[in-house]
């Protein structure tokens, strides 16, 4: 069943740009994931992906892990996650309590063209608690996933927010190219990450950046 | 005679732990394959280290890639059917992205495992890495595992990218 009230993607992320703290770190999925959040809040905290379909969550899976003391927020949308639904899985066994999975669930493929997905209409917060996550949510207003994100961010997780979403099928013009190496080198300076110190300078090991 | 054999020729997989350790990789993340069944267990015993086992080798990537871009330096260790499975990945996220991502990999169907349904895998494993433009290896059973190991890393490193070593049973069943 189409609910043509559904919020669109914009609308969502402008609640979530309202809510977030500076220090949370963002992954977001291809396409209008990733280009519109860097129009609407580009942050050296981000890592986008371009491409990559159905690996946004995992990687934020292990980019939460390896960030305990960090909250992540991953942006991933219902084709990816139908592609890699195994993901979900090793999420909920793994559990990082640091983890938010906003899942834009929009019913198409909305990158491609709006091709229609296998099953648009799952329960995917139903599906979230079957696997064992902590807390897992459907939404369709601004209004409920303003409150939701809000307790998902304080409380300990993993948290899945599947957001009925309105498809836009528009990309959305990112205001930068997302340079995938440079995207990469500014969110691990950003957060502090060890970083890689050649074996000609003595290192061949991960050191502490240097402030 | 024991004695010496045993000298020249030490446990390997127990090396190739070693060296995991010597590096300061922190998380180890598999699909298994039977190879890999008892030491994937002794890294879950490992104080240091943590294993997560994911459903899929493309997932696996993903996770492994996401903990270095967290600071934390980890190992992906799969069957080398997984290399197979894992193509869009590696070069849409780990290649595209310039993850250092040390990859063991089990090697399945060469002549020494001459298993009627691994004989595929191990006869296009090398064609497919030469395809993705990966750098590999297949361990030297002549010389030490544990450096191999660290030379398969410290080549992921200084070329940012992904390096994969090709295992034999003896270097990786524990």
């Amino acid at each position: 069943m189409v609910n043509v009230s559904r919020p669109t993607r914009e609308t969502y992320y402008r609640v979530l740009a309202d809510c977030l703290s500076e220090e949370t770190l963002v992954v977001t999925a291809l396409g209008n994931a990733s280009y519109l959040w860097a129009k609407i809040r580009d942050a050296p905290e981000n890592f986008y992906l371009e491409d990559a379909m159905g690996l946004a969550l995992p990687l934020a899976l292990g980019l939460a892990v390896a960030q305990p003391e960090r909250k992540v927020v991953v942006v991933e949308g219902d084709g990816g996650l139908l592609m890699h639904m195994g993901a979900l899985v090793t999420l909920g066994a793994i559990a990082p309590e640091n983890l938010t999975v906003l899942l834009i669930q929009n019913g198409v493929h909305a990158a491609s063209g709006g091709q229609p997905l296998t099953n648009a209409s799952l329960d995917f917060a139903n599906l979230g608690r079957v696997l064992g996550l902590k807390h897992a949510e459907n939404i369709d207003s601004a209004e409920s996933f303003r409150t939701t994100i809000v307790a998902a961010l304080e409380r300990r997780g993993p948290s899945l927010l599947a957001l009925a979403t309105e498809p836009d099928l528009t990309a959305a013009m990112p205001p930068f190219s997302l340079d995938p190496v440079g995207t990469k080198r500014r969110f691990t300076e950003a957060i502090g990450a060890p970083q890689y110190l050649p074996t000609f300078f003595g290192g061949g090991k991960l050191v502490a950046p240097k402030f | 005679m024991t004695t010496q054999k045993m000298e020249s020729d030490p446990h390997r997989p127990s090396e190739l732990l070693d060296a995991l350790r010597g590096l300061g990789v922190q998380l180890a993340v598999s699909v298994p394959d039977s190879w890999l069944s008892e030491i994937l267990i002794r890294i879950e015993q490992e104080p240091s280290m943590s294993l997560i086992r994911a459903t899929h080798e493309e997932e696996a990537l993903a996770v492994a890639c996401g903990a270095r871009l967290g600071g934390r330096r980890s190992v992906l260790m799969i069957q080398n059917v997984g290399l197979l499975t894992i193509g869009a990945g590696m070069v849409s996220l780990a290649q595209r992205y310039q993850f250092p991502l040390l990859i063991l990999a089990s090697y399945r169907g060469t002549l020494e495992d001459a298993i009627f349904y691994h004989i595929p895998k191990g006869r296009v494993t090398e064609p497919v890495l030469q395809g993705f433009g990966l750098r590999y290896a297949v361990a030297n059973s002549e010389r030490p595992i544990g450096e191999q190991v660290k030379q398969a890393a410290t080549f992921a490193e200084e070329s940012s990218n992904p390096f994969v070593l090709l295992l034999a049973q003896k270097d990786i069943q524990w």
